[in-house]
């Protein structure tokens, strides 16, 4: 499946990059994390609740591997996810850029291969599931932004 | 066989129906024993990959879990299942044998593969547990495309081979390039024909019960062969036959995957049962039954017809591949009959044909309903139209000066069948059963109104297609017949059962012989217990060859009556009758005696049996036919087509088709509705979708379509007989007729109503979407 995109966040680059390398923030921000720790440089390992149509609930044991870091502007990730219903694994990329309004555009690309029983019976429904989480992930991570900005206007 | 039959050829009710009806048939899963342990597979996600660890200690610690095995605890258990029908000794062929094993050993080769079996107390905990086991692979770039899978570098499915090639085979008839170099046009094509899941009604179910004390497995299975499988389990489980016992009692359809696979299944269950000494149930779910249970997929053509300019066929060249999956314990018979039933009903005299059948990172295919058949009469129909309309010929018309004449059989078309015996047509008589379906279809009108059909946004389409179906094959089949004391009948036989009727017409047969009422015989199948000699329920072969040897069985029952009766009523047997349930003196009223009292007489408790004689009135027999013989038929339609959605209404299915003699038109009709309805499908619906990494992405009733009540209409049957010589009472098989021209007839009557060229089956409102949009573009 491929799945690219972009979207603003309301704050500049470096807040938004340093919330992107925060597991706390993105166990929050991604929908139906259980839990999401630190277990290496640059690799997140945690468990996470997927529905995909008929297949509720469905756990996943996640490791998420970081690369080709530019900050603030750049990372890869390797994403493996492992569970009873089937697996998904691939890559993805991030871009980060400066807005001159002030804001960040992201845009990203990603190839994740979905495999065994939730890729035969929640197929039809694979993609708008994760457009969908994948927006609601990131609506999350701006609100958390402005939580932030607002927190500590100076920007420091 | 005397024409004066009370039962054969009788309309009658079936048997079995009030069984079935009011729910009292027994099926493997309603068979429940108390201790009963229950099983769920580990099951590959990936389909290719290097298996580089299981790891089971988590899932073992699990509460309820009795045992679980993985490919390293099954020792020499763990060898690949046998090849079930090796090749036929076409010159040439070239064959690879690569069969499954019972749990994936260094590798998995497609999604769905077991790699563990976890035995619990419920099903529920076997689930639970299999969550706990870890599974590591290191996936491999899979196998998908047909013709990717041949090209040089691509990775292997099998990795021993040189290639995906699983085998080659040619089958050459006369000089086709002399042909082709003599002729006045040329049509060639490539075409896709792809097929589908069998999609049984009641899925797969295996249980097993090693009884320590006598000693005896019981096996109860879901098969059409429960012989072949008792003689397989016991040799590999290293048993005497007759300690093993396989029943396949009610069985909820089959249409060929439940054929004696040997599946990882089918040989675990057994194997645990006899290491636990306990008695272990698996039934599978509908979502295994999509990857696990065997299915038939795509062929890719490239066909070509060499023709006169009057449409007399010179020839055909054909070159295909064959998907068959990630084994091939069934051998070649579905590319076989692919390559023998392209030739159809036609007088083609010169004939090239090759394939290669190549492994993918997908299900084992093995066939279902049809076997290949459908695939190689698309070629033939759609090679035939395209030229009618090339060459300006009535479509009709290009058939009918084609096809054989009731004066050319036997007809021998030089090539070998799958039954490995030549292709040899018994008997035929195609012309009237083509006019026939013409006639009733009102071709002629609605040729005429060509021009209106084909305009506005509901076009009308007419599509009429011919195929013969090889039936009834060796090696042959028993029967037991005996009067009982009751003076009811009972017959023994071995093939499976699985909806066919057999209840019914193996009674019929019986009945007429001996004179007694089609109620009163009972019929017991697929009981290695009750019958143990024989080979199964596949090829559309249960009447033909079970019911002959039903009806030898009875003839030599008979006999044995005659001649008791003589002796008891001081006659010659020549002069006896057998009707009504007794033997009478013809002319004598008074001297008569009931079957039930010559059971009785014929087993005395004092008194002596003479040498040479046996007491009651039984007996064994055996038919094996030499070769299959040929039914055959015609297939016409009406649909009507929505332009603007592409969906697709059967407005008529009319099947004129010869099954040589008929035992019981309304079991004949049935057998035709329910092909029709899988052709109906194959058609329009069903398609099993992989990805480009071998996923099955339609695993589920959602997603992969069936054709509903609505999408089916009434279908309008004909029956023509021409008797078989093979048999003594003329018989041909009708199992798969329903469904073997259906894409060719579908697709005809689609390019009728739309005037674009239809290459491929199946279609799909989306796929003839496309094809609209993109024949409005040209």
């Amino acid at each position: 499946m491929i799945l690219n995109g972009t979207f603003t966040f309301n704050g500049p680059r470096q807040k938004v990059w340093d919330l992107l390398q925060d597991p706390s923030v993105l166990a929050k921000a991604l929908p139906g994390t259980e839990r999401l720790t630190m277990a290496g440089p640059d690799r997140y390992e945690g468990v996470m609740k997927v529905s995909v149509g008929p297949m509720t609930a469905a756990k996943f044991d996640v490791a998420v591997t970081l690369g080709g870091k530019e900050p603030p502007e750049r990372f890869t990730m390797q994403i493996d996810g492992k569970g009873a219903v089937g697996f998904a694994r691939g890559s993805a990329a991030v871009h980060l850029q400066e807005q001159p309004d002030g804001g960040t555009l992201m845009d990203y690309t990603s190839d994740v291969q979905i495999g065994g029983r939730i890729a035969s019976v929640g197929q039809r429904l694979i993609e708008s599931v994760s457009r969908m989480m994948m927006r609601q992930a990131l609506e999350a991570l701006d609100r958390e932004l402005r939580t932030r900005i607002d927190a500590d206007p100076s920007g420091s | 066989m005397s024409a004066e039959t009370l039962y054969v050829n009788a309309r009658i009710r079936r048997n079995e129906d009030a069984r079935l009806l009011t729910g009292r048939a027994r099926f493997v899963d309603d068979v429940r024993l108390p201790g009963t342990l229950h099983v769920a597979f580990v099951r590959s996600d990936y389909a290719h990959g290097r298996l580089i660890k299981v790891d089971v200690s988590a899932a073992r610690q699990h509460p309820g879990v009795a045992a679980i095995y993985t490919f390293a605890d099954l020792g020499d258990y763990g060898r690949p299942a046998p090849l079930l029908v090796p090749p036929p000794p076409i010159p040439g062929l070239v064959f690879h044998s690569r069969t499954h094993r019972p749990l994936a050993s260094d590798k998995v080769r497609y999604v769905g593969e077991p790699i563990a079996m976890i035995v619990a107390d419920s099903r529920y905990i076997a689930e639970d547990a299999v969550r706990d086991v870890v599974v590591e692979v290191e996936p491999i770039d899979a196998v998908v495309d047909l013709e990717a899978a041949l090209v040089a570098g691509a990775p292997k499915v099998h990795e021993d081979l040189d290639s995906n090639a699983a085998a080659r085979v040619l089958q050459r008839k006369g000089d086709y390039a002399a042909a082709r170099a003599g002729a006045d046009a040329v049509i060639g094509r490539r075409f896709t024909y792809d097929r589908g899941a069998a999609a049984a009604l009641e899925n797969r179910c295996v249980l097993a019960s090693w009884d320590r004390q006598a000693e005896e497995l019981t096996i109860w299975d879901t098969t059409q062969a429960p012989i072949p499988i008792r003689n397989g389990l016991a040799a590999r489980l290293g048993l005497l036959e007759s300690q093993v016992r396989v029943v396949a009692p009610f069985v909820g359809g089959a249409f060929g995957p439940k054929i004696m696979m040997f599946y990882p299944e089918e040989l675990l269950v057994p194997w645990a049962s006899m290491h636990l000494a306990r008695p272990i149930k698996w039934t599978e779910d509908r979502q295994e039954n999509f990857y696990a249970t065997t299915q038939e997929r795509g062929q890719l053509h490239d066909a070509e017809m060499a023709l006169t300019r009057d449409g007399r066929i010179l020839g055909v060249s054909d070159t295909f591949l064959f998907d068959t999956g990630a084994y091939d314990p069934y051998g070649l018979t579905i590319p076989i009959n692919t390559q023998c039933t392209l030739l159809g009903p036609y007088d083609i005299p010169n004939y090239h044909s090759e394939f290669t059948a190549v492994f993918t990172n997908k299900t084992i295919v093995t066939p279902v309903r049809g076997a290949g058949r459908q695939h190689g009469v698309f070629v033939s129909e759609r090679l035939l139209d395209i030229a009618a309309r090339e060459l300006g010929i009535d479509r009709v018309e290009i058939r009918k000066r084609n096809l054989l004449g009731p004066d050319r059989f036997p007809h021998n078309h030089e090539i070998m069948f799958q039954d490995s015996a030549p292709l040899v047509y018994d008997s035929g008589d195609y012309l009237p059963a083509l006019e026939q379906a013409v006639e009733t279809i009102g071709y002629a009108d609605l040729v005429r109104r060509q021009e209106e059909r084909r305009t506005g946004t509901r076009r009308v389409g007419v599509g009429i297609a011919c195929y013969v179906e090889g039936t009834g094959i060796g090696p042959y089949e028993g029967a037991r017949v005996t009067v009982e004391p009751s003076g009811k009948v009972r017959v023994a036989t071995g093939v499976g059962t699985q909806g066919q009727g057999h209840y019914t017409v193996f009674a019929q047969l019986v009945a007429d012989v001996l004179g007694v009422a089609v109620e009163d015989v009972q019929v017991v199948t697929g009981d290695t217990r009750e019958f143990q000699w024989g080979t199964g329920t596949f090829a559309s072969r249960g009447a033909a060859v079970a019911g002959s040897a039903c009806h030898a069985a009875a003839q030599s029952v008979r006999e044995k009556i005659l001649t008791l009766a003589a002796s008891l009523l001081g006659a010659q047997p020549g002069e006896l009758e057998v009707a009504g349930g007794r033997v009478s003196v013809r002319g004598s009223a008074d001297r008569t005696i009931s079957l039930a009292d010559l059971a009785a007489k014929a087993n005395p408790l004092r008194g002596a049996v003479r040498p040479g004689t046996e007491p009651g009135l039984e007996s064994t027999a055996y038919f094996g036919p030499d070769r299959g013989s040929t039914a055959s038929g015609v297939h016409a339609m009406v649909v009507e087509i929505d332009v603007e959605t592409a969906m697709i209404e059967v407005k008529r299915y009319l099947v004129v088709h010869d099954c040589g003699r008929i035992i019981n038109p309304l079991i004949v009709d049935g057998q035709i509705h329910g092909g029709v309805a899988h052709g109906i499908g194959n058609s329009f619906y069903e398609q099993l979708v992989y990805d480009e990494q071998g996923q099955l992405l339609n695993a589920s009733f959602m997603d992969y379509l069936l054709p509903t009540a609505t999408d089916v209409p009434p279908i309008e049957t004909a029956h023509r007989e021409t008797p078989s010589p093979f048999n003594p009472i003329g018989l041909k098989g009708v199992g798969e007729a329903g469904c073997i021209p259906t894409g060719a007839a579908f697709a005809q009557a689609v390019e009728d109503a739309l005037n674009i060229e239809i290459l491929e089956i199946p279609l799909s409102p989306n796929r003839l979407f496309t094809l609209i949009q993109q024949a409005a573009r040209r």
